[in-house]
This record gives structure tokens, C-alpha cells and sequence, in this order.
């Protein structure tokens, strides 16, 4: 509850300082998004970043952020493995000129996510995005609990079978009486 | 006991009792462990499909095991003419067809223990159980003639060529052609060409047949076509394997 809580005022005080500034940028789903994405699909969201203002905007750097807000796990995302991009820059934005990024996401674990796009200039002008929600469907895959012991295990009881026949470990236990 | 059973227990004793022999069962394992840990250490093979990465696993243990039969069975004839023992196991009073009989049980024997050291890594990675169990099937029925149709192949080559390096050679190169479906993507198989060689090739058969069993949860009866061009394939090389036997001089 207290995440949900604290995210709404951070990004209220980011709205509150978005409403002074010329950049504006948007966020949205791209068309082709699963309708109920699971682990492994991949999502593409769309931002337009515009310069409303009336003077030019230098050192755009624009990047998206990634939430999971599922009650108890609430934590950003490390982006990784998640996506490609990590942010994109223009050296100037003109009066009334826009940036268009599509962002795409490849879907790494299960649960429920908030993106949110943000922009900055050079001289501290900062935009962020509405909330895009998704929530990402768990899949069954490979669980290491099952893999590791057999991927381990298995050689390493043939090598003790083959050190036996080999007589190295009569070999050993002369050597540790010894 | 039978003098045929002798001699396959002894082909397969050499290769999974003796010291040196484990060393390739500990490699088969270590293959195996390898391709596990890539399922479960890349982000991106980590999240297939479950049944995707159950049929890979039944598709590497076939081609594990045809590539180590295609080395036994290249050894079989031409490596005991090269060791000197060609002779004498000929001169034993075992018949031509009883000494074959042995040499394809080992075949089979070390089959066998590749088939039971891949089960545990087919349970390990399989971790819904989805279409599990008829992978298991699905590997003995129709991995089992792939992978001895392949031991059988090299040791008819091993008796022609009478060099096991020359027949190693030849039947490695056959396989890798015959399990190009392994790495080629399905759009390179889907020409006229491809479509053809799909057709007659035993390993494509297997593999696709693997593919409804395990990922489309057909049946096991519902691969016929899959089914007979194996055991074609299967029938052939032991023929070609006997006639090639009976033609070995001393």
C-alpha cells in the first residue's frame, strides 16, 4: 500500500514540474501487443516526445522506466534483459518538433507493471509520460531446481563410478591411511 | 548362453564397464548437463515453451546417440581388422551371422544406456510434465531404429572400407547431412528440395514426428509415416550391414 501511495506523490511532484516545461511526451500501446501477453512475448509501446515551447530544447535524452506493482513484490525493474534500448538522445528538439521512439519490451517474468516514458534536456526540463499498464501471464518453463542437481549430479556420479573402476580411489584411500 | 550374447555383452562390457569406456558415458553426460545449463542459465532459452525445450532435449539425446553409434560403429569391423583382431574373432567358432549379432547387440546395449543416463535430464527439464511420458516413448520408438539404423550404416561402411578412420569419416558426414533438420529453420525446409529430402530422411522423421508428439500432443499411432520411414530406414542399413559382413575377407 505504501508504494502505490509514494508513487502517486512522486509522480504528482513530476507532474506538477512537467506542467511548467515545454516538452510533452506521450506513451501508448503499440496495435499489434498480445492481448494477454505471457513470459517470453514481446510488447512494443510507442512515445512522442514534442517541444511545446517556443525556443529550441538541447541534450533531449528520453528513456522509459519499468515498475512491477504486484502488492508485497512492488520494485523497479531492472531493464536488462527486458529491453534493447536504453534511452535516446537528440542533440536539439525545435519549437513544435516531436520525437517518435518505439520502445520494445521482451516479457521476462510474470506479474502486473507500470511503464512510464520520460524525457530531459540539457537545461532541466523534465516530461514523464501517462502510466501504461500490462500484466504478463505466467508460463510454464524451465525450473532450475529441477535442472541443476541432474546437470550436476548425473556427471559427477559417473566420474566417481569411473575414478572406482580406475582404482584411483583405492589409490586415495592408501594415500589418507597413510 | 548363447555365443552371440557373449560376444554383444562383451562389446558392450569394453565400452561401459571398463574405465576408459565410461570416459565417453561421462562426455554423453557432460553434453547433456552443458545443453541443461544453457536452458537454464540464457534469458532467452530459459523462457520456451516448456514442451519446446522437452523436444529439443529428445532431438539432441537422438542425434547424441547416432553420433556415438556411428563411432562404434565404425570401430566394430574395420578398428578389429586394425588391431589385428579381425582374424581371430573370425576364426572362433562363432558363424558370420552370430559375430554380427553380437556386434549389433553391443550396438543396441550402448543404446540403451544412453537412452536410460537421458532420462533424468528429459525429467529435469520437463518440469510441467506436460507430454512427458510420451517423450520417453516417443525417443524409444522412434529414436531407437534412427540411432541404430546409424551404428548399423557405419559398421556396413567399416566392413567395406576396412579403415576405420575412411568409414568414420564417411558415415559422420552422412549423419550431419541426415540431422541438417536440427539446424536448418523450418522456412530452409519448407522448398521443394527440403520438402523432399523431409520426406525420406530418417532423422527428419524422427524429429518431426518428436515435434506432434511432444509440442502438438498427437499420438504416438498418428506418426505412420513418421514411423515407417524409420523402420525402412532401420531395415535397410541392417541389411546393408549384413550383406556387407558376409563379404568381409580374411
Amino acid at each position: 500500500m505504501l508504494f502505490p501511495a509514494l508513487l502517486s506523490i512522486a509522480l504528482g511532484l513530476t507532474a506538477a514540474v512537467a506542467a511548467a516545461s515545454p516538452l510533452k511526451i506521450e506513451l501508448s500501446p503499440a496495435p499489434g501487443n498480445p492481448a494477454a501477453p505471457r513470459m517470453g512475448d514481446r510488447l512494443a509501446f510507442h512515445s512522442v516526445i514534442t517541444n511545446t515551447g517556443q525556443q529550441p530544447i538541447d541534450g533531449v535524452i528520453a528513456w522509459v522506466g519499468l515498475l512491477k506493482v504486484d502488492p508485497g513484490h512492488e520494485q523497479p525493474v531492472d531493464l536488462e534483459d527486458w529491453s534493447a534500448q536504453k534511452a535516446v538522445t537528440q542533440s536539439t528538439l525545435p519549437p513544435g518538433g516531436t520525437i517518435e521512439v518505439d520502445w520494445p519490451l521482451r516479457l521476462i517474468e510474470d506479474g502486473h507493471y507500470r511503464l512510464v516514458a520520460s524525457a530531459v534536456s540539457r537545461s532541466g526540463e523534465i516530461a514523464t509520460s501517462p502510466l501504461a499498464d500490462f500484466s504478463v501471464q505466467r508460463k510454464p518453463v524451465v525450473e532450475s531446481s529441477r535442472v541443476l542437481p541432474v546437470a550436476f549430479g548425473v556427471p559427477l556420479l559417473l566420474l566417481a563410478l569411473l575414478l572406482h573402476r580406475s582404482g584411483l580411489s583405492s589409490i586415495f584411500r592408501r594415500a589418507t591411511r597413510a | 548362453m548363447n555365443a552371440a550374447l557373449v560376444l554383444a555383452r562383451k562389446e558392450g562390457g569394453e565400452l561401459l564397464l571398463g574405465a576408459r569406456g565410461l570416459a565417453w558415458l561421462l562426455a554423453a553426460s557432460g553434453a547433456l548437463s552443458v545443453f541443461g545449463l544453457l536452458l537454464v542459465s540464457n534469458s532467452e532459452l530459459s523462457l520456451l515453451d516448456n514442451a519446446q525445450v522437452v523436444y529439443d532435449m529428445a532431438a539432441t539425446i537422438t542425434a547424441l546417440g547416432a553420433l556415438l553409434a556411428v563411432i562404434v560403429g565404425s570401430d566394430a569391423i574395420a578398428g578389429e581388422r586394425e588391431r589385428g583382431t579381425l582374424v581371430p574373432l573370425l576364426l572362433t567358432p562363432l558363424s558370420r551371422g552370430g559375430i554380427l549379432a553380437g556386434k549389433l547387440g553391443g550396438q543396441a546395449l550402448t543404446w540403451a544406456v544412453i537412452y536410460v543416463l537421458a532420462l533424468p535430464y528429459l525429467w529435469a527439464v520437463g518440469s510441467t510434465g506436460q507430454n512427458l511420458a510420451a517423450s520417453m516413448v516417443a525417443l524409444a520408438v522412434l529414436g531407437t531404429p534412427v540411432v541404430l539404423g546409424f551404428g548399423f550404416f557405419a559398421m556396413a561402411l567399416s566392413a567395406r572400407l576396412g579403415m576405420a578412420r575412411s568409414s568414420l569419416l564417411s558415415a559422420l558426414i552422412c549423419l550431419m547431412v541426415s540431422a541438417s533438420p536440427l539446424l536448418l529453420g523450418p522456412g530452409l525446409r519448407q522448398s521443394a528440395i527440403g520438402k523432399a529430402f523431409d520426406t525420406v530422411n530418417p532423422f527428419s522423421a524422427a524429429v518431426n514426428a518428436y515435434d506432434a508428439i511432444i509440442i502438438d500432443s498427437q499420438t504416438i499411432g498418428a506418426q505412420a509415416a513418421s514411423l515407417i520411414v524409420v523402420f525402412i530406414w532401420f531395415g535397410l542399413t541392417l541389411c546393408f550391414a549384413r550383406r556387407s559382413f558376409r563379404g568381409i575377407v580374411r
